[in-house]
């Protein structure tokens, strides 16, 4: 059932009444579980895939449990739209945004009987866990195609807000880039927005313009690949398989894959198993995985298989040292590597790549 | 000379949907009425434009639905606005809202659909002149069109009885009630007008500049298109300076970062607002154009019978 943010508000008090007689029972055999989304269903990226995951976690577990999507929720709108799921008896409730992590943190306590996920905080509560997906692993690999594929031995980087998981992403690129090729080069541009797609397709013009012939992107839409495709040069999808936007540029995607995880602890609930814990899957767990290779010969599809299961099995570590900051300072020696909460607060570009952090 | 070349090209693409609107809005505006909802019925245009496109195979009639779309929701505000001499500003904000969900819900099933963007249409002989040529000749229709509207709509407002009846009603619409003029006619017809070339500029983002749907992806055009009208002080000409300045600046700044230019991006995204401000404010002084608004402007007119 998918309802949007009115519709759910609106008819909350017939819900309410409707369901109360007959729940008993039905509470019982069947979980209800709410997953709060950024942005619309449709946007073919990030807010889609979190409702795949919750179609996957209804194919699992069948007629135990009953999920409820509301789209589209601004921030201001959360409280009211979780305290309804809450009253209408949802137990466990995803909150797929980082902007949603405090008034998640500040709402659960208040709740104490409802289980709370956040999709990408930094903290957990008694009654609230985290989860996010090792995205930089693919970065890696993106990195690796990018210079196998480029001639002008620059990549164009559509960035988003100056947040360390969009600082570590271009860092990996350009990790991935130099393990082939060192003087790979980057050029960055910052829109300030995760959906905009004119401003994306002109960000990725002006790259293109500038000699960039492979598009990375982090905003949510294919706006910046499909106009990879339409000046003749490559670029990957981001979030799901975008290769239909774009038949000649798409090299590889990074598919999320939230399903398994949705399942796996919406049984948690179900068998009085559940604890706060945080999740951060990668390709090894299958968090998310490479989409199909297009566009590539043999060779590249084959190194890039193996950098992939290198990467899954642990041999490869994106983020082995030595690590030096552009500044010149060194952040680890070679030999170690730096620990998730290093990466999750990156906030430095590595030495080699020329390009800015915004304030 | 190529980058230049380049970039030039992509500002004007950037600042076609924005004039477009713009000139809607403007006659709209002469007219003595203030629609706020250009955002509602670009994001409608480019809703109905991709649908309607999609649907049947065919970018005109992808075109033609936007412009309907557009003109659909027009007529919507100007029966509320004429009709029921209802607040514009109240009107036209609610129109601008409804106008968002309402795209969301037609444009729901294009989710990830794909089609490709309107060509360009190359001029023989002039597109081979170095710059100018591939700039102002080998262009998408469209281009063309915001070219063509520039001029006609300067003419029509200027050197026409029509244009001049029809700013008569945005100056002083008892005046030209007075004179005989249906003024609530004339209105329409401007509002109308304003619909069309709203779903013009929406189907420009959905048919040429991005070629897919995804809610909400006028991002604010709309406004910008109501807020170059002021700056421009209802001029036609200096609404096509106002949006090619603003689309100038936002695509150098994305250059700029792109080349690695250390400015702190929100400065520069804050840059094509602040310069179109300056700059029109400058002109307007230095030209003494004391062009103030329509006095009529935003007054809903009742005829006494």
């Amino acid at each position: 059932m998918t309802l949007t943010r009115r519709l759910l508000l609106g008819s909350a008090g017939a819900l309410a009444g409707a369901a109360l007689p007959g729940s008993q029972a039905d509470a019982q055999s069947r979980l209800s579980v709410g997953v709060v989304l950024i942005g619309p269903v449709g946007d073919f990226g990030w807010s889609h895939m979190h409702d795949q995951g919750r179609r996957r976690m209804a194919e699992v577990l069948g007629d135990r449990v009953a999920a409820t999507t509301v789209e589209s929720v601004a921030p201001p709108d959360f409280d009211r739209v979780v305290t309804q799921l809450v009253r209408t008896g949802h137990r466990l409730i995803f909150t797929t945004s980082f902007s949603y992590f405090a008034p998640t943190q500040r709402i659960a306590p208040q709740h104490p009987g409802v289980f709370f996920e956040n999709a990408t905080g930094p903290t957990m509560l008694p009654n609230m866990a985290i989860y996010n997906a090792r995205f930089y692993e693919g970065r890696y690999i993106q990195g690796v195609i990018a210079a196998r594929k480029s001639r002008t031995k620059t990549i164009g980087y559509v960035a988003t807000f100056p947040v360390p998981e969009v600082i570590h992403a271009i860092n990996t690129v350009m990790r991935g880039a130099w393990s082939v090729d060192p003087a790979m080069k980057v050029r960055v541009v910052w829109v300030n927005a995760w959906s905009n797609p004119a401003r994306e397709a002109d960000a990725a013009r002006a790259l293109i313009d500038q000699g960039c012939d492979v598009l990375c992107s982090h905003t949510d839409g294919p706006a910046p690949l499909q106009l990879a495709n339409e000046r003749g040069i490559f670029g990957f999808g981001q979030a799901s398989d975008m290769t239909r936007f774009a038949p000649r540029a798409h090299l590889t995607s990074s598919v999320n894959n939230w399903g398994d995880y949705y399942a796996e602890r919406a049984q948690a609930v179900i068998a009085g198993t559940w604890q706060p814990k945080d999740t951060w899957g990668g390709l090894g767990s299958g968090m998310f995985r490479m989409a199909p290779w297009t566009n590539m010969t043999p060779e590249e599809v084959s190194e890039a298989e193996r950098i992939r299961d290198a990467i899954a099995s642990g041999r490869l570590h994106p983020f082995e040292g030595p690590i030096v900051r552009q500044d010149g300072t060194a952040v680890i020696p070679a030999g170690q590597r730096l620990d998730d909460n290093q990466i999750r607060a990156q906030n430095y570009f590595y030495q080699g790549i020329d390009a800015s952090i915004p304030g | 000379m190529m980058l230049l070349e380049a970039i030039i090209l992509t500002v004007i693409t950037a600042s076609t949907p924005l004039l477009i609107a713009a000139l809607g809005e403007l006659v709209v505006e002469k007219s003595g009425v203030l629609n706020l909802g250009v955002e509602g019925m670009m994001i409608m245009g480019a809703a109905c434009g991709i649908a309607a496109a999609i649907f049947t195979g065919s970018s005109a009639a992808g075109v033609l639905a936007a412009i309907l779309a557009g003109m659909a929701m027009a007529a919507l505000f100007g029966a509320l606005t004429l009709g029921l001499a209802a607040n514009q500003v109240a009107a036209g904000l609610a129109l601008a809202i409804f106008g968002l969900g309402l795209s969301g819900m037609v444009g729901a099933g294009f989710v990830g659909a794909q089609r490709a963007g309107i060509g360009k249409i190359e001029v023989p002989l002039l597109s081979d002149i170095p710059l100018l040529g591939p700039v102002l000749f080998n262009q998408d229709p469209f281009v063309y069109a915001s070219f063509a509207l520039v001029f006609l709509v300067a003419r029509f407002l200027n050197r026409t009885k029509a244009g001049l009846v029809l700013r008569a009603c945005g100056e002083n619409h008892a005046a030209a009630h007075a004179l005989g003029y249906p003024v609530l006619r004339i209105r329409f017809l401007a509002v109308l007008f304003g619909g069309a070339c709203a779903g013009l500029a929406g189907a420009y983002m959905s048919l040429v500049l991005t070629p897919f749907w995804s809610s909400g992806m006028t991002g604010g055009r709309g406004w910008i298109a109501l807020a170059i009208v002021v700056f421009a002080s209802w001029l036609p000409g200096r609404a096509a300076v106002g949006a090619y300045l603003f689309g100038g600046i936002t695509i150098l700044q994305l250059h700029a970062q792109g080349a690695g230019l250390r400015v702190p991006p929100q400065l520069m995204s804050a840059l094509p607002y602040l310069i179109t401000i300056v700059v029109l404010v400058l002109i307007m002084r230095l030209r003494r154009g004391g062009a103030a608004g329509p006095a009529s402007l935003g007054v809903p007119f009742v005829p006494d019978r």
